[in-house]
């Protein structure tokens, strides 16, 4: 490997992102760290802000790299640290006798030029570019304040935090209105006019710092516009209900952390880890599915389902990341179909399901799902039926179907329907389905239901295992 | 939820569409708990229950006529292993139309394997693929339910219980052990089915094509399509029967194509009769020869020069006009006798360099052995290289090291790797695709890592399909 730390220096954006790299070079921060001398490669995955870690790999020949992380500095922290930690301690990456796949993505499609760093002169170090490695790597001095600064500090967090439940308050006042307003003017014209008056609602909630409310109800006129015109009203009904639910639960419990991050904000990786009280499962974790979505506030929503494969019962996991749309097509971290050993920690809720992943132990081999005793289910829609006492506010509830079909009605629309109950329950079908999958005995599926729709994500068939998000 | 509030809940729903207010209309036990309040609250109350109501205590109405598509059929074949789907994929999605996505599947197929069917499926028109997949086309063919291809052999009266895919393999099979019983068949029921099906079903007659089916095919002279009737022609062709009983005049098409040949003589103690494009003086008549050849037959221009198609084939001057060197190879391949094509296959083999090229167009007619030589041939010659990725018809999973080897191919290849020149590459990148379906399991893996040795990115497209066939270890080479 052929990295000196001036070449690092050199290559930096600026000093903040040498700063940064630098709280990043510690091995705790690398579940994974691999090089293959035979085609000059490091790699890693970086445990960064969000659910999933970011994937960073560079060329130690050219110096190309690509990194995961959504930032518009190039290169990115993750991938000076990973350069930093191959120049001060090269021992740390274990050799690989093959690339992954996602560095093999990367390097068929780059295109090799050699890029020098700009200002990569002889003792260029500091100085001339401004940038430092060594005053990177300085710890920072810790200041030590008195006792009566952080009595200061602690009461204007008081202070601040007092002021956003004050206005989420208001927020949720002008909300009730709001939702009052809808049925009086009805919901045959809200169904017609959602993307309009959600949009004003929603500018308003920002306003007054109920951010993620806000954002779930931007997204009601597309779950509304996903059904057909006679399905609309009964749909706004249940949104609509929700939300005044929800409200109610957080004016009772305005510190209840499941409420505050569905009204204001979510608390940071940092803290859910930092949570005594957050549930924590290690286990063997299948990525059964992906759902990327563009929301209307300009982020893009990137949710990956885990399936517990050593529970008894059906159990799953949500990995949830957000990144700016405009940073463009994000390489995923998983890929549906992988099995990887894994401790989650979940975000303190009334039925866990978002979840951070702690620590990566390792990939497991494939196989078919556990039986999950599926054959005894009576009710398909029991799980989401629970879910809903213990959280009505919610949406989507994840399922595991048993033994199953999808169907056509005479519209060509897709319903899925037990195998042995063609009398019973059927559920409509979100989208298209591959006209394959019609053919297919369904002897396992894995799927989100969300009070009107099946969101498919995988099943399990004489065929094996199908990916179907 | 109890009659009462599933009323209730229609009613109220039913205001709130409209828009108003609803607590008089709701159940009593709702209105005990949404009472004591603005009237504001109370309706938001009432949505909070009527949401839940609808979440939990109603369940979709599935409807009455819900269709079931018929099981998709087991094929005989294994699944390809699970961990084999990821390279698999990659050389499906850098395979770019339906025919090289076949290519992958008939390399697979070779191997012991069927693809995944959410990995790839044939289309119902699919006539490439491999013949193990004809069960699953016929189940995308089938709209209201599957007949299962009876295992008996396929005769007049079950002839409608076969689905298209599975009856002309069916025929073709039949074709190549007992052609007589198949033209019987093809007499008997051909005429029934659509044009395009019809057109398919002739198809089949060039397997074991013998003077015995002159007379069907003579038949076909009056068939409803014009596609048949030229099929038609262009077999009986190749059974030496005169299909153009022109005049001789202007507007005879032969004798039109004739005047676009010159005949001369050539060597100075045994003359000998040479054919020759003649020269041409404009686009439109360039455009108009190439009409000609693809409408007339080669035993009728043979005959207006009153000579065999042997003779004629063995007179004619290669290498003079490109063009009309490539379209009488196609005049050949369409219409030529089984011996005309191979005499001309092997001439222009035995003769290399460039001529040879033009035997790429005979070779859906020529035999697996041809096939082989001209691909080593292409392979040793290394000046016409990338004149490989154009072999149609050649079987897979056959082509060794040591045909690589026997020549500078491989030296060739390693030098555009190496180059910058982006035109080369992108021809380095259709051969090794090409080659990642010739060759066998060990050579795949070779060439490999000696194009990544010369500086091929080990990740590149286009080395997907030779990875992956490095990767299929199951049944050896096709010998």
């Amino acid at each position: 490997m052929e990295f000196d730390l001036k070449t690092i220096e050199a290559l930096a954006p600026d000093q903040a992102s040498l700063s940064a790299a630098s709280k990043l070079t510690k091995r705790s921060n690398w579940p994974r760290l691999e090089k293959n001398e035979q085609q000059a490669l490091i790699w890693g995955e970086c445990q960064g802000s969000g659910s999933n870690p970011y994937r960073t790999v560079v060329d130690t020949g050219d110096h190309g790299y690509k990194c995961t992380c959504p930032s518009r500095k190039f290169p990115c922290k993750h991938t000076l640290a990973l350069m930093w930690i191959a120049a001060t301690a090269p021992t740390s990456f274990t050799s690989a006798e093959s690339t992954p796949d996602w560095v093999n993505d990367w390097l068929g499609r780059r295109r090799k030029t050699t890029s020098q760093p700009a200002d990569a002169k002889p003792g260029a170090t500091g100085g001339v570019s401004g940038k430092s490695i060594g005053e990177a790597a300085q710890p920072e001095e810790s200041a030590v304040e008195d006792a009566a600064a952080v009595e200061r500090r602690e009461a204007a967090q008081r202070k601040r935090a007092e002021d956003t439940r004050s206005a989420v308050a208001g927020a949720l006042d002008e909300l009730d209105q709001w939702i009052a307003d809808q049925l009086r003017l009805g919901l045959s014209a809200f169904a017609d006019a959602s993307s309009e008056r959600c949009r004003r609602i929603a500018a308003r909630l920002v306003d007054m710092k109920a951010t993620a409310l806000a954002g779930r109800i931007d997204e009601i006129p597309a779950r509304l516009m996903a059904l057909r015109s006679e399905e609309r009203p009964d749909a706004a009904i249940r949104e609509l209900g929700k939300l005044v639910l929800l409200a109610k639960a957080w004016r009772s419990a305005p510190d209840d952390p499941e409420l505050k991050r569905l009204v204001s904000a979510s608390e940071t990786r940092d803290q859910v880890l930092a949570n005594p009280d957050a549930k924590q499962v290690d286990s063997q974790w299948e990525v059964i599915g992906e759902k990327i979505e563009t929301r209307r506030d300009g982020l893009v929503s990137h949710s990956t389902w885990l399936l517990d494969l050593k529970s008894p019962t059906p159990q799953f996991a949500l990995l949830l990341d957000f990144f700016p749309a405009s940073a463009g097509r994000r390489s995923a971290a998983f890929t549906p179909g992988d099995r990887f050993d894994a401790r989650l920690v979940f975000y303190p809720s009334r039925q866990p399901l978002r979840a951070l992943v702690a620590e990566r132990k390792g990939d497991v081999t494939s196989g078919a799902w556990p039986d999950f005793g599926l054959g005894t289910v009576k009710d398909p829609l029991a799980a989401h039926a629970s879910h809903q006492d213990a959280a009505p506010w919610s949406t989507d509830c994840p399922l595991m179907l048993p033994a199953g079909a999808i169907l056509l009605d005479e519209r060509g629309a897709a319903w899925w329907q037990a195998a042995h109950d063609p009398q019973g329950i059927a559920l409509p079908v979100a989208g298209t389905v591959d006209q394959t999958v019609l053919g297919l005995d369904l002897a396992a599926t894995a799927a989100l239901w969300n009070g009107a729709r099946l969101d498919l994500l995988a099943a399990q068939s004489g065929f094996g295992r199908l990916d179907l998000s | 939820m109890n009659e009462l509030e599933l009323t209730g809940l229609a009613t109220m729903r039913d205001c709130w569409i409209t828009g108003g207010t609803t607590f008089d209309l709701a159940p009593a036990a709702w209105k005990e708990i949404a009472g004591g309040a603005s009237p504001d609250e109370r309706e938001r109350r009432l949505l909070a229950i009527a949401a839940q109501a609808l979440d939990v205590g109603l369940r979709p109405a599935a409807p009455k006529t819900l269709k079931r598509r018929p099981p998709l059929p087991r094929l005989r074949l294994p699944l390809l292993p699970e961990r084999l789907r990821p390279p698999l994929r990659v050389a499906l999605k850098n395979a770019a139309d339906a025919r090289r996505k076949s290519r992958v599947a008939t390399l697979v197929a070779s191997r012991g394997y069927v693809l995944h069917p959410l990995d790839w499926m044939p289309s119902a028109s699919d006539q490439n693929s491999p013949d193990i997949y004809a069960p699953w086309i016929d189940w995308q063919a089938s709209v209201e339910g599957l007949k299962i291809a009876p295992q008996e052999q396929l005769t007049v009266q079950n002839w409608d219980d076969f689905y298209p895919a599975a009856r002309r393999i069916a025929l073709a099979e039949m074709r190549r052990r007992d052609p007589a019983t198949a033209r019987s068949l093809l007499e008997a029921k051909a005429p029934s089915e659509p044009a395009e099906v019809r057109l398919a079903l002739i198809e089949l007659m060039h397997f074991g094509l013998t003077p015995d089916d002159a007379p069907f095919l003579k038949n076909l002279a009056t068939d409803r399509s014009g596609k048949v009737q030229e099929l038609a022609g262009r077999l009986l062709a190749r059974l030496g029967e005169h299909g153009r009983t022109g005049d001789g005049g202007a507007d005879d098409p032969v004798a039109e194509l004739a005047a676009f040949i010159a005949e001369g003589k050539s060597g100075f103690i045994r003359r000998r009769t040479t054919y020759a494009p003649a020269k041409l003086k404009s686009p439109a008549q360039e455009k108009r020869r190439a009409e000609l050849f693809e409408t007339c037959n080669l035993v009728d221009l043979a005959a207006r020069f009153g000579v065999s198609e042997a003779d004629f084939i063995a007179a004619w001057q290669f290498g003079a006009d490109n063009n009309a060197d490539i379209q009488i190879s196609r005049m050949v391949a369409a219409s030529g006798s089984d011996a005309a094509v191979t005499q001309m296959a092997d001439t222009l083999i035995a003769e290399g360099g460039k001529p040879a090229l033009f035997v790429l167009h005979l070779t859906p007619r020529l035999d697996s052995r041809r096939k082989r030589v001209l691909v080593r041939l292409i392979l040793k010659d290394t000046q016409y290289l990338s004149t490989l990725i154009l072999a149609e018809g050649v079987e897979a999973n056959w082509l060794e090291w040591a045909d690589l080897t026997n020549g500078q191919s491989l030296a060739a290849l390693r030098s555009a790797v190496a180059g910058n020149d982006d035109a080369m590459k992108r021809t380095v990148d259709g051969l090794l695709e090409t080659m990642g379906f010739l060759v066998t399991a060990a050579t795949a893996e070779k060439l490999v890592e000696h194009v990544v040795a010369a500086g091929m990115p080990p990740a590149a497209a286009s080395l997907a399909l030779l990875r992956l066939n490095a990767a299929l270890t199951g049944p050896g080479p096709n010998t």
